[in-house]
């Protein structure tokens, strides 16, 4: 059981992936991002070797809907994998198998594919690209997010008789570098979306510090300096 | 300020990192981690290309020590930053900059370095290395894990106010695969190494379940009963 949505901002080009779901520590399987590539996520029941395989594909040209295919050819379980797929471009491909467990499927909308398993039901996709689309001009990991709270509050994971909880969640989005730009994660918790969100906020007022820093080093003040200078800014 | 070991594991040749800081999310900089190829970290004022250059100039075929030259030569800071570069091999270097921030220094082991800045001092440093050599006979990121309790215990980061607490840490092991073994973080908490051992311990009941989850799905319970059956055992104990 996991809601998910992998998307691509047409502004900017820039590519990410919102996950969350009742098992622990899921940002730690998400390795299917490349800046100017794409994106794959395979889930349900993961084939940890879907994802950079996929990456390199895409890499090579192959467009999502081939990568599909290949990723059938390779594996004999693919019907109890759930994947959605996209490239630089935007081209899509999802795949969720007969094999899933729960209520399980996919939908593809504007620069975006919403995805899950083990959900209440459709109306939890829906939650996801609503959330998604609501506010298409901010940045990417602020729709991502949004996603998931969508997804959670259409009622998340679980069926007509119990709700599962977000136990794990993560953002990640990469630009132009070979390493993220956005990598947020809540490994153990019992509300994770919630969780994450507070990191979000909270590593978005350090995102440019730790850039500049890292960038300029001669120009930096200490980070207790910047600390000191938020709370100023927050009282 | 950040303290870190970067190891490779003696028996099993995975590669690993440990690491605690002051700073949020900063699992977010530890992409330096190639199966077959080598383990860098780089840290202080960081600068973010160094850990990719580096994995693909370690897997050109560059020593550590070489390697190190070159991220050097291609970066007018280098002396802000702090780096720690082993192979395969286990062969180890780092380079801890003079214009990183407080006491800062590593310390190069045989098949790791333990390193960090602001600190409270050397001891720090020292502690790393004896946590993780100490517990040789435990698993590999078991051994990272106490190697930075070690430094935590030792006195961990002293800023200009007196001790800075770590607001975020992590565990990276990387085994035979292009995925990570163990990716585990805590990204914004007053004591993140506490945290990180309880996800850890948490976590590692599932591990295997999850592995097996994904190579045999027709034989896999749902994840609700194995929770349940893991509930059962904890109460019959």
């Amino acid at each position: 059981m996991t809601y998910s949505i992998i998307g691509r901002c047409p502004r900017t080009g820039r590519l990410g992936l919102g996950i969350t779901t009742f098992s622990l520590a899921v940002g730690g399987r998400c390795e299917g991002l490349a800046a100017n590539v794409g994106v794959c996520k395979t889930q349900a029941f993961p084939n940890r070797t879907n994802d950079p395989l996929g990456i390199k594909l895409m890499g090579q040209g192959y467009v999502p809907s081939r990568v599909m295919e290949m990723f059938a050819a390779n594996d004999t379980e693919h019907d109890f994998r759930q994947i959605a797929i996209m490239d630089r471009e935007g081209r899509i491909a999802a795949h969720t198998g007969s094999g899933t467990r729960g209520w399980s499927g996919h939908k593809i909308d504007a620069d975006c594919v919403a995805f899950g398993n083990g959900l209440v039901g459709p109306q939890v996709l829906d939650g996801l690209i609503a959330g998604f689309t609501a506010k298409p001009d901010d940045a990417l990991e602020y729709r991502l997010m949004r996603a998931l709270e969508g997804g959670r509050d259409a009622g998340g994971q679980g069926d007509a008789n119990s709700h599962r909880p977000e136990r794990s969640a993560a953002i990640k989005v990469v630009d132009r570098l070979d390493y993220p730009d956005v990598d947020v994660r809540v490994d153990v918790h019992r509300t994770a979306v919630k969780e994450l969100r507070r990191v979000l906020e909270e590593f978005k007022l350090y995102e440019e510090f730790y850039r500049e820093r890292g960038r300029n080093p001669s120009k930096a003040i200490p980070q207790d300096v910047f600390v000191a200078n938020l709370k100023k800014q927050r009282a | 300020m950040t303290f870190t070991l970067v190891a490779r594991c003696p028996k099993t040749g995975q590669m690993g990192v440990g690491i605690a800081t002051y700073s949020i999310c900063v699992g977010l900089y530890c992409n330096g981690l190639r199966a077959n190829v080598g383990a860098t970290m780089s840290q202080a004022f960081v600068n973010q290309g160094n850990n990719t250059l580096g994995l693909r100039l370690l897997a050109e075929g560059f020593s550590p020590t070489h390697v190190l030259d070159e991220l050097k030569a291609n970066d007018p800071d280098f002396a802000y930053r702090q780096i720690a570069v082993i192979d395969r091999d286990g062969r180890a270097a780092a380079y801890s900059g003079a214009k990183t921030r407080g006491w800062s220094g590593h310390k190069i082991g045989d098949g790791y370095v333990s390193m960090g800045n602001v600190l409270a001092g050397p001891d720090v440093v020292d502690a790393i290395a004896t946590g993780y050599e100490k517990y040789a006979d435990e698993a590999f990121e078991r051994r990272l894990l106490r190697a930075i309790e070690a430094g935590r215990d030792a006195g961990g980061q002293v800023g200009n106010d007196g001790h800075l607490t770590e607001r975020s840490a992590g565990l990276f092991v990387y085994g035979n695969h292009d995925h990570a073994e163990l990716d585990l973080r805590v990204d914004l908490h007053d004591k993140a190494i506490d945290e990180l051992r309880r996800a850890f311990e948490e976590y590692d009941l599932y591990r295997g379940y999850y592995r097996d989850r994904g190579k045999n799905p027709r034989e896999a319970i749902p994840q609700y009963e194995f929770v349940t059956r893991l509930a059962n055992r904890e109460a019959a104990q």
